[in-house]
């Protein structure tokens, strides 16, 4: 269990560890889009870590990153059919990205640093954690971003109108990630803070 | 030595691994796909013609495809339409100039005529091993014999890459209706297209109107958008709209090379369509062979 | 790599046909011009009154030849080498258009391709990729690469130049095996397996013969080998060749744009953020914060090429 909330809050892939961003800042226009992505890349990270702890004996050390590379491209090639044939919008809405979780350098970063070292139980948990952090941060900024842009959660219209269409278009990924990160940052000074004062 | 050995067998055999569990998933995904892809065309086409969930297709009502062919044989082209016919099915071959050259008739089954490779293979068949490229299909939707609508897809350059539509037309070329199947135009601006108060200002133009209509840069009128849109009652909806319809398109704000896309690729698509039925009735009627429509 | 050489040999084989010989000395030049223009230029004067006759002309689009566009009108130039065919309506330019001239006869003489020069598309290619569709400001690929190498420029030429080598590389590579091996065989599904591990290759390959031919070249920029593997864009630009379907020089003009780009727009992080290193910043902000804000302002900067077209 605190493997998992360290993978959501203070090992936070997206915010803390500043890993993994291409798609936080392309492709969460909607809350919609961040939670199939998320979900995808639980998946992903889930499975690759069990693999990999499954065999991280019969690992030679010298073909590492290739084997963790290989199981990788593996299952987000299972991920990426699966996707394209029970869930055809959202996948049409994700467009490449799904094929990118390949070069998510987060999912081999774990594998390197946790699958490869610890047992299976523990790796799915962390597993589980890296993902869920990865989409409770994906659907945090599309939330931002679809309420500011579109006015609507989900779908549904929140506002019954548009407030600023800027939020919607691409470059304001950048804009709310960043903000987003000063906002971790500010709750993590202040906390320091107030224990540094207790 | 006996290290890399070790390490190029267990390689190998975690590549053949991985190819196994990729090559199973992909067995098992790609029957859901095609079926995903062949229900997703069947609702954006009864969609266009009307029809959804809620209102089902009457039985009375059947869809017919024709496939067109360009027949290249040692620089003379020849255009070949792959028609129902009362029973099994029939190739027609017309020259450029839109008189017959040949018609044969073709013992095929309509489910493998779905699948273009097979179809593409079919056809070649049938004109003698000649090169046989797919131009592009029509869908004549007839009740009760006759006929009540033209289903026509078509793809053309947009602001961004293409942009894919389908459009409805009834017997006399007018719109019934558009569709934007695929694109990638930019969200909020481009990709706009998509909206109601867009695609609906297609709906109903003439032939006549399409054939000049072209997009005007003024900002949509209230009425019209809210008519557009469906959420004034229908009747009220039906004058106002009845009111822009030789109107011109207005474009989208932000967006006035992809309306202006969508607007020369509509016109082109019907045009095309028209001329080209035209040319093909007329054969049909002067040979007098029989089709399903 | 087929078309191609099915191309250069037909070419040649026409251009040993005196018929052909002589048809391809009848127009010297073909082009589009103003929206519903084809301009024609002769390599000699021809008989004004034949050239004035717009039923002279047949054209039609290439993949459309039932289909003959309507001349309004052909003007002939007054020494008579030019003649420019206006349509009643604008041309489809992005379409290849087939000219086909008749003498009084109706025997024809020529047949030419109308089409946009083709190395014009392939420098659109590269500008795509380089400005308009910049695979960091406007794709949103290769961030974390991009944030962690962006604090220095020399980080960043390094990161860039190294980038672009393996970009190119790895990227001929993925087209030689989609078309040859993934095609033929329908493994399309072993795309992402296959071009990941083509990038690994490439990556390793060129660390090992840098690291012999250039020891010095190696210990400068040898270390963000490593990091080309976790970037998104080393694999997208093989995804794109294929969905696309490239052939060979487009997917080198895609890889070039795509490495450039990059470079590009490192070297303009870096530029900023050596800066800000020495600005006033409140500590919320300082860092990643910071650098994406920046990084906003420079993803909207680049909205501005949306749209460009030189070609």
């Amino acid at each position: 269990m605190q493997l998992i909330s360290r993978g959501i809050l203070s090992e936070n892939p997206i915010f803390k560890l500043a890993l993994s961003m291409c798609p936080a800042v392309g492709i969460s226009t909607t809350v919609m889009n961040g939670l199939m992505l998320g979900i995808a890349v639980l998946f992903v990270q889930v499975f690759s870590s069990v693999t990999i702890s499954l065999f991280k004996n019969k690992i030679h050390p010298r073909i590492r990153i290739p084997s963790y590379t290989l199981t990788i491209a593996t299952w987000v090639t299972v991920i990426d059919l699966a996707l394209a044939a029970y869930m055809p919008e959202a996948y049409a809405k994700m467009g490449i990205f799904v094929k990118l979780i390949v070069a998510f350098a987060i999912i081999t970063m774990r594998l390197e640093m946790f699958a490869c070292k610890e047992s299976v139980k523990d790796s799915f948990w962390d597993g589980l954690g890296m993902g869920l952090g990865f989409l409770v941060g994906m659907m945090v900024i599309g939330l931002v971003r679809e309420l500011l842009g579109s006015g609507t959660i989900l779908g549904y219209d929140i506002l019954g109108f548009k407030p600023l269409l800027f939020f919607i278009l691409p470059s304001a990924g950048f804009f709310v990630v960043g903000l987003m990160m000063a906002f971790f940052n500010w709750i993590e000074i202040a906390y320091k803070r107030a224990k540094g004062l207790k | 030595m006996k290290d890399i050995l070790t390490i190029i067998m267990r390689l190998t055999l975690s590549c053949m691994l991985a190819a196994t569990v990729m090559g199973v998933a992909y067995l098992t995904t790609i029957k859901a796909k095609k079926h995903n892809e062949h229900v997703n065309e069947q609702k954006v086409r009864y969609a266009l013609l009307g029809y959804s969930d809620q209102k089902p297709i009457p039985g009375s009502m059947a869809l017919h495809s024709i496939y067109r062919y360009v027949v290249s044989d040692a620089g003379n082209q020849t255009i070949g339409y792959l028609l129902p016919g009362k029973e099994g099915f029939i190739f027609v071959t017309l020259d450029l100039e839109g008189k017959i050259v040949d018609n044969k008739e073709v013992k095929v089954e309509e489910s493998s005529l779905a699948e273009r490779e097979e179809r593409d293979k079919i056809v070649r068949g049938i004109a003698g091993g000649k090169d046989v490229v797919f131009a592009d299909q029509t869908i004549v939707v007839t009740d009760n014999g006759q006929r009540v609508a033209y289903l026509l897809d078509g793809k053309f350059t947009g602001f961004k890459t293409f942009i894919g539509v389908m459009l409805a037309l009834d017997p006399q070329f007018s719109l019934l209706g558009l569709e934007i199947l695929e694109h990638e135009e930019d969200p909020g601006l481009g990709a706009e297209i998509e909206q109601d108060y867009f695609k609906n200002q297609f709906k109903g133009k003439t032939f006549d109107t399409l054939k000049g209509m072209d997009v005007v840069k003024e900002p949509l009128p209230d009425k019209y958008f809210q008519a557009l849109e469906g959420n004034i009652a229908e009747a009220d909806a039906a004058a106002i709209l009845n009111q822009y319809l030789e109107h011109d398109i207005y474009a989208l704000t932000g967006a006035t090379i992809s309306s202006r896309s969508v607007n020369n690729g509509v016109k082109g698509i019907v045009k095309k369509f028209a001329y080209r039925l035209n040319i093909l009735d007329a054969v049909l009627a002067e040979q007098k062979i029989a089709v399903a429509f | 790599m087929h078309k191609q050489l099915k191309y250069w040999t037909l070419a040649l084989l026409f251009s040993l046909l005196p018929l052909c010989l002589q048809a391809a000395e009848l127009v010297s030049k073909q082009s589009f011009g103003a929206e519903n223009e084809i301009v024609l230029t002769f390599a000699a004067a021809i008989d004004k009154d034949t050239a004035k006759n717009t039923a002279s002309y047949k054209v039609f689009e290439e993949s459309d030849p039932d289909i003959i566009l309507e001349i309004k009108e052909a003007v002939v130039s007054q020494d008579g080498l030019q003649v420019s065919l206006l349509f009643t309506e604008p041309l489809n330019m992005a379409k290849a258009h087939v000219v086909s001239l008749r003498d009084e006869d109706g025997k024809e003489l020529a047949s030419l391709l109308v089409k946009k020069p083709y190395i014009g598309y392939l420098l659109s290619i590269l500008i795509s990729a380089l400005l308009v569709n910049n695979f960091v400001f406007t794709k949103y690929l290769g961030l974390c690469v991009f944030f962690g190498t962006s604090k220095r420029k020399t980080t960043a030429k390094g990161m860039g130049v190294v980038f672009t080598i393996v970009m190119v590389a790895s990227a001929i590579m993925s087209w030689f095996f989609y078309q040859f091996i993934l095609i033929p065989y329908n493994l399309n599904f072993l795309q992402i397996v296959v071009f990941i591990g083509l990038v690994s290759l490439t990556v390793q390959a060129v660390d090992t013969v840098l690291r012999k031919v250039n020891p010095v070249l190696f210990n400068s920029f040898g270390v963000y080998l490593v990091l080309v593997i976790a970037n998104c864009v080393i694999i997208a630009v093989p995804l794109i060749m294929a969905s696309n379907n490239y052939n060979i020089i487009e997917t080198f003009m895609l890889a070039l744009g795509a490495g450039g780009g990059f470079l590009l727009a490192l070297y303009l992080m870096s530029s900023v953020r050596e800066r800000l290193d020495l600005a006033n910043i409140p500590p919320t902000f300082k860092g990643l914060p910071i650098a994406f804000i920046v990084a906003g302002q420079f993803a909207m900067a680049f909205l501005g090429f949306s749209g460009l077209q030189l070609f």
